[in-house]
């Protein structure tokens, strides 16, 4: 098959995400590097792997157990979830931090596992990103999140808004992230106004990095909310809300992870009040030489 | 390089006297008359675990000690019990414990190398009231009022920062301008304010010769450490080192970025003379490079060891001193230091510092080596090839010098001791020359 490369969103996705991968261990000095991120990626696509192809699987093992071994098995072995589970990893790279590589391959692996787990009719409400952070720092003690790392430069502010743009371009959800930081801010300035503070304390709370990476690179995740423009709106909204008050008056540093988690599972609530066209990225088939986008882009 | 091994770590503290008089500390100080204060470099600990927050407060105040007045937001009311005043010493140890190394080692003759003798240097030393009536109308309200060793304490909280400044001013604080504007929002976010002067008769009783730092226990989950209010009177730069110290490992900045500092480099032997300068040159060179908006990481380590160390670690009566309040001397050591610099003003720290405690256990500590070569008779021909290597080793150190201080090369190489490469070998007879020298005597 010919391979044509950006006709998925996620290849975007996935270079940027690479591109920042080498950017915060080159430019910001980020302590892991790649013997970390690398079992972090393999074990997403491992997850990845065995859950599409996990009747396949089990079909091997009894083929294996009971000898029937030189019968021509006719099994489709499924690839395609590859892609997302390649941007899930890079996305964990980008946020995740710990000492051990066990904790962070745990993290690929819950993430991924999670899409399998939490699913209502066929889609996955908890952004695996997100449930992988939550859950390493839950169940390892060994894992954090450092939203300092980016620091509030305006290069980084500046490429994080472009690239993320051009990603939420193609994908077409750019809603739920124009929600999520119209809230965000809107209620960071108010704040700030009602304690006093100059406006470049805002600006400077606003431009961190990590919260950029977050609103692009992981709330925008078109698969996991809500199948509606209203749906997803509210939904950021709310997310963003939740993400505020968190941080400004309970201190809590993960503010918008923890926010993400708690409201993910609202996503079915919306999906069955609000209907709409579900989101799948595009599958490439391909026709004579040609290859086309089924199904992908834009809802 | 194989001839090279190791005899000496001199572990040398950085002075932190930093030659500008500024007016530094979380809060600021509020002078009871004209006098000047200042304040060079504050230094800070905080102790961590959970919610519970154990804040050591520190300056070189050297003004007049009946001058002195500090007001510092903290999140909550505290009593007196939750206030202390620590012994100078910790701070000293804490500060001696974490500061910057110097490492020296010593090549040996490359033609008959002995056997490496231990020997230690000593480290030099550490470079270093109102009527309840008014109150109402003006909103403020002392939540408490206690003596504590040298100080009187008073925690106000207040409604509206007119009426803050209004007490304090009538309470004959001297308040600096611009203060209204910034005690707002502490006001805002409900925070108290840990007000302290001097209790001249306790002061003279305890025949002080400094002011001891002050210490404040509190459970809050926010961690912050206010910096803005210090920024009042000054616009210049100023230097923060704040000592964290967690049970579960690193713990860093979280709305700014956390950088180490250059570490693990050879630099030119006369180093050891101006570690001082040196260090506070690299230190200024690396902040600019990083566009003066990042805290700099000098230390991170696990509190029961050190290598090498700059001093003795600190035993368990001095850690509870300093704040650990969770330290089990039967239970395993987990008390884990992050030692920041933070550089701040107003221009590049619009924020207060927030931080996190993480489990991150990675060690870091600033260390700079020096490499002596070795300069007795060479008596073989192999010396010839040491001695090339040397002098390159010398001029690539003189470059590292000049790249992380800005210092002008050429007036380093003039204060390197360069090895003549092209000095003559001192032919050994050939009754007497070895196939091999012996290494291991």
């Amino acid at each position: 098959m010919k391979l044509k490369l950006f006709v998925d969103p996620r290849d975007y996705q996935i270079s940027f995400l690479i591109f920042f991968l080498f950017l915060g261990i080159f430019n910001r000095e980020w302590s892991l590097s790649f013997p970390y991120f690398i079992p972090l990626i393999v074990s997403c696509l491992l997850t990845q792997f065995i859950g599409d192809n996990f009747d396949n699987i089990n079909q091997k093992l009894k083929e294996l157990l009971t000898r029937e071994r030189g019968r021509k098995s006719d099994l489709k072995w499924k690839i395609s979830g590859l892609k997302s589970a390649l941007t899930t990893s890079l996305g964990l790279s980008v946020l995740i931090r710990s000492n051990s590589i066990y904790t962070l391959m745990i993290a690929g692996a819950m993430a991924i596992a999670s899409k399998f787990i939490f699913s209502v009719e066929g889609k996955h409400f908890f952004n695996p990103g997100n449930f992988g952070i939550i859950s390493a720092i839950a169940l390892t003690h060994n894992a954090w999140v450092s939203p300092g790392q980016w620091g509030s430069d305006w290069f980084y502010v500046a490429l994080f808004i472009c690239t993320g743009a051009l990603v939420l371009n193609k994908v077409g959800r750019w809603e739920t992230t124009g929600a999520f930081l119209v809230t965000y801010i809107i209620l960071s300035c108010l704040y700030n106004y009602y304690l006093g503070w100059e406006w470049d304390v805002v600006l400077h709370q606003l431009s961190t990095g990590s919260l950029l990476v977050f609103a692009f690179f992981m709330i925008s995740d078109p698969r996991s909310i809500p199948d509606s423009k209203i749906g997803r709106i509210t939904w950021s909204i709310l997310v963003a809300i939740l993400a505020f008050v968190l941080r400004s008056f309970f201190g809590v540093t993960y503010g918008v992870f923890i926010a993400l988690f708690v409201l993910s599972p609202l996503t079915i609530l919306f999906d069955k009040i609000w209907t709409g066209q579900r989101f799948y990225w595009p599958i490439s088939q391909e026709v004579g030489s040609e290859l086309t986008v089924v199904n992908g882009g834009r809802a | 390089m194989k001839k090279i091994l190791l005899i000496i770590t001199i572990c040398l503290t950085v002075c932190l006297s930093f030659p500008q008089q500024v007016w530094a500390f979380c809060g600021f100080y509020v002078a009871k008359a004209d006098t000047k204060l200042y304040n060079r470099a504050s230094q800070v600990i905080i102790a961590r675990k959970g919610d519970r927050t154990v804040l050591t407060m520190a300056n070189d105040y050297e003004g007049d000690v009946k001058d002195f007045a500090v007001v510092v937001p903290i999140p909550v009311s505290v009593t007196k019990e939750q206030v202390n005043v620590l012994n100078p010493k910790i701070l000293e140890r804490l500060d001696a414990f974490s500061a910057p190394r110097l490492v020296e080692y010593y090549d040996y003759d490359p033609c008959a190398p002995p056997l490496p003798v231990y020997k230690t240097q000593e480290a030099p030393g550490v470079a270093r009231e109102g009527g309840a009536r008014s109150d109402q109308a003006l909103g403020v309200t002392v939540e408490s009022k206690f003596t504590v060793g040298e100080y009187d304490i008073v925690i106000l909280s207040a409604k509206e920062s007119q009426g803050l400044e209004t007490w304090l001013i009538q309470n004959g604080y001297k308040i600096p301008r611009g203060a209204k504007e910034l005690l707002s929002p502490y006001i805002r976010q409900r925070m108290k304010f840990f007000v302290a002067k001097v209790n001249l008769e306790e002061y003279e009783k305890g025949g002080y010769v400094n002011l001891r730092p002050i210490q404040v226990a509190y459970e809050y989950p926010k961690f912050m450490l206010p910096i803005r209010l210090g920024m009042i009177n000054s616009k210049k730069e100023q230097d923060l080192i704040i000592y964290l110290l967690s049970d579960t490992g690193q713990t860093e900045l979280t709305n700014y970025r956390t950088v180490k500092i250059p570490s693990n480099v050879d630099v030119p032997e006369f180093v050891e003379k101006q570690f001082g300068d040196f260090y506070k040159a690299m230190f200024t060179r690396s902040y600019e490079r990083e566009g003066k908006r990042v805290a700099f990481l000098e230390y991170a380590w696990n509190m029961s060891w050190c290598d090498p160390c700059a001093a003795d670690p600190l035993t368990p009566d001095e850690l509870r001193q300093a704040g650990v309040f969770w330290y089990d001397p039967n239970g395993p050591s987990d008390v884990f230091i992050t030692r920041l610099h933070v550089r701040y003003d107003r221009a590049h720290f619009p924020e207060d510092l927030r931080f996190q405690n993480t489990p991150n256990q990675e060690l870091f500590q600033g260390r700079y080596v020096i490499r002596h070569p070795f300069r007795g008779t060479i008596s073989c021909q192999a010396g010839k090839e040491y001695l090339r290597r040397t002098r390159q080793r010398q001029e690539r150190e003189a470059q590292t010098l000049a790249n992380l201080t800005g210092w002008d090369i050429n007036k380093i190489r003039q204060q390197i001791d360069f090895v003549n490469v092209h000095g003559q070998v001192e032919d050994t007879p050939w009754w007497w020359r070895k196939e091999r020298p012996e290494r291991n005597r």
